[in-house]
């Protein structure tokens, strides 16, 4: 099989992670070629989609997976794709096209606080992590300005440089529930890839309220817009490139990708130096299905580690009836946060969490639950009306500690192109159970300070999954219970690097991806530096 | 207007036969009482008559617009080619019975009524715009779709835009 195609940098995935690494490599000068599962899909189309979908609340409506790189989707029946093992089902949704997840995400660009760098020295749970968060905070600062993150102060992370834009403006609804909760609880503007200004060319927020699952506007940035920019950086961005293996040359060095086309027909890529960034799942996948006789357990493997310590944040939430007119719907859809339960000596024993406040719009949830009931007539827009202003929801934010035992294989199915398809094993173990009995006294006390009746707690043992891959390529210093180095660097394989949210160690109480992106940019500036491309210019955040 | 809705039921089909009439023909006094804005209204057919009153009993609106309620009639009728039949025997019942719009759901569910899909088919289709179900489901209306409707003077539609940046940090009525 001849080499079509070699460059000096070869980035599987062309999402917000791996396509903004792409696009430093190629600002530094490298040839950079991205292989790309998926297919493109314009923001036009996606929001035609949403608006004519019969199932509006299932954010994967507008993302149909392609036949021949398949994603999960569970609505309106499972396609089967990711096999679940249990003993509780991981129902895992991410999206395999050009920009990949954060086309539908809720923007959500937090750090971590600097206690989740060291759980396991502080409160002997979990691990602690190779680096520690100054050492992460100027990449911190180089992704938010990339991506354009508002925020406020309040949110225990500390930071050498403001946020690039002011809190985007806050909901009526949050003001009335931060003004309520008061000195009970500190309610705080989440922190988000969304413009409160004109930036980078895209316009201010103007509260469409379907960010999730496409902000039609661009006022919230995407990895859409990632690989945008890193095509205009030079990078070569192939679609529809399914990549199915990794080959390496005798001294375990990675020497080329194979991907399918849509007809199966397979091609060959060469390169210097591979980073996979295909995300939590799909990336272990590969490594996974990469076995060799030199490496009968998979690339980046010989710690029997690849896939292991899943994680996400699972959560449980309350729905209830305020006593005063709110009106969810009006402005972005998640605003607003509690963060006082994100780290204290209680990780000792139980899961923290952050307390979030949706503001998505009640109206279609409550028309299913009247139409359920069977309220017709004049009723109905009286009954709609009530709900669609009265009804709040707050959910918790649990964090997962790492366990070996919850893990992605490949199963003994196939995919329709013939690749095994990835297979989860998890479950929810005491510490999050525990830290979601704790959350329990903040539903009922959020509910109390907002004069709340009909309180709707979700159903016991249930939990809502957040797509916040983790774990899964985790880094570490010691390559007998991690993956890659704290570089990213797969401790077998020199040219071997690892991008997105699966090298995360641990996952905090916060959305993963501004997490993911820093870590990575972080291992960009290492990886130009190391490999002596062009000139290494320091992260923006610096200094 | 007649007591009972007791038409030819052939009547609408016979080649050469004018077949718009208007609703009140259709109606009894108790369903002319819950939808008196209607009794005007021309439709094509007894059958389409059927779904229009139907549709105006459970919607509780003091309009429906009629191209859509074509629209969503045409799409009911693609799923089951017996809605119009069952349309009509739902009329009936509510016009013998004299059943209360918020009562209706519950009475066919509690008789295991054979026309208890047909309120919340109709109810999807106006409220949500959605008609069928499951990977049949399809959108036939959104920002039109009657809930969508009912809020209109405090909320837009998900992809519209609310307003002006920070315009919906004021009290919204």
């Amino acid at each position: 099989m001849p080499d079509l195609v070699a460059a000096d940098f070869v980035v599987i995935g062309s999402g917000i992670v791996g396509s903004t690494v792409a696009r430093k490599f190629a600002q530094a000068g490298a040839s950079v070629l991205i292989l790309e599962a998926g297919p493109r899909v314009t923001r036009a189309e996606i929001v035609a989609r949403f608006r004519n979908s019969p199932r509006r609340s299932d954010w994967m409506s507008p993302y149909p997976p392609a036949p021949w790189a398949p994603h999960p989707i569970y609505q309106p029946e499972s396609n089967n794709y990711l096999v679940h093992a249990g003993p509780y089902p991981y129902e895992a949704e991410y999206i395999r096209q050009v920009g990949g997840t954060t086309w539908h995400w809720a923007a959500h660009a937090w750090r971590n606080v600097p206690n989740d760098f060291r759980i396991k020295s502080l409160y002997g749970v979990g691990v602690d992590w190779p680096f520690g968060y100054d050492d992460l905070e100027p990449y911190y600062q180089e992704a938010e300005e990339l991506m354009g993150v508002s925020g406020a102060p309040n949110t225990g992370s500390p930071r050498e440089k403001p946020f690039p834009m002011e809190p985007v403006a806050e909901p009526y609804a949050m003001r009335r529930i931060r003004e309520r909760l008061v000195p009970a609880y500190e309610v705080v503007t989440n922190t988000t890839a969304r413009n409160s200004r004109t930036y980078d060319g895209r316009p201010a927020c103007c509260g469409n309220n379907s960010c999730q699952p496409i902000c039609p506007i661009d006022a919230q940035y995407h990895g859409g817009l990632a690989a945008q920019a890193a095509e205009t950086a030079g990078v070569k961005l192939v679609p529809n490139a399914n990549v199915y293996r990794l080959d390496h040359d005798e001294r375990g060095r990675v020497s080329a990708a194979l991907y399918y086309d849509p007809d199966k027909v397979s091609h060959r890529v060469a390169g210097k130096v591979f980073v996979v960034a295909a995300n939590g799942i799909e990336s272990p996948r590969l490594l996974l299905l990469s076995a060799s006789d030199k490496f009968p357990r998979g690339l980046a493997n010989s710690s029997d580690m690849v896939g292991r310590n899943l994680m996400d944040h699972p959560s449980t939430s309350l729905t209830f009836d305020a006593d005063e007119d709110l009106w969810l719907g009006r402005g972005p859809q998640s605003p607003s946060s509690i963060g006082i339960m994100r780290d204290g000596p209680f990780r000792a024993e139980h899961a923290p969490y952050r307390l979030d406040f949706t503001n998505i719009s009640r109206v279609d949830g409550a028309t299913n639950a009247l139409i359920a009931q069977g309220v017709y007539g004049d009723e109905f827009a009286r009954r709609l009306r009530y709900s669609a202003a009265r009804e709040l929801n707050v959910k918790n934010v649990l964090e997962v500690l790492p366990d070996p035992d919850h893990r992605i294989t490949l199963s003994d199915q196939s995919d329709p192109m013939g690749i095994p398809k990835p297979e989860t094993h998890y479950s929810i173990d005491d510490y999050t159970r525990k830290g979601h009995e704790r959350s329990q006294q903040d539903f009922r006390r959020i509910a109390e300070l907002m004069g709340g009746s009909n309180l709707r707690f979700s159903k016991e043992g249930v939990y809502a999954n957040n797509q916040h891959i983790c774990g899964t390529l985790s880094m570490g210093s010691d390559p007998s219970t991690s993956v890659c180095d704290q570089w990213a660097r797969a401790h077998d394989h020199e040219n071997l690097y690892l991008a997105g949210t699966g090298v995360l160690p641990t996952c905090g109480t916060c959305n993963s991806t501004e997490n993911g992106l820093a870590v990575a940019l972080r291992t960009a500036h290492h990886i130009l530096a190391e490999h002596k491309v062009g000139r290494v210019p320091a992260p923006s955040g610096s200094g | 207007m007649s007591d009972q809705n007791t038409a030819p039921q052939n009547e609408a089909n016979s080649p050469g036969v004018t077949r718009r009439c208007l609703l009140a023909s259709i109606l009894t006094t108790y369903t002319a009482s819950l939808i008196p804005w209607a009794l005007a209204q021309s439709v094509d057919d007894r059958d389409q008559g059927a779904f229009l009153a139907v549709s105006a009993i459970i919607a509780g609106r003091q309009t429906l617009d009629t191209h859509l309620a074509k629209r969503l009639y045409d799409a009911l009728v693609a799923d089951d080619k017996n809605f119009p039949a069952m349309a009509q025997q739902l009329l009936t019942l509510i016009n013998t019975r004299k059943i209360d719009p918020l009562h209706l759901q519950r009475v066919l569910d509690t008789e295991k009524s054979p026309l208890a899909g047909v309120p919340r088919a109709i109810a999807a289709a106006w409220f949500l715009g959605i008609v069928g179900s499951g990977a049949k489901a399809r959108c036939v209306a959104y920002e039109i779709a009657l809930n969508a409707v009912i809020v209109s003077d405090v909320l837009k539609p998900p992809t519209y835009a609310y307003g002006v940046y920070g315009s919906w940090i004021a009290k919204p009525l």
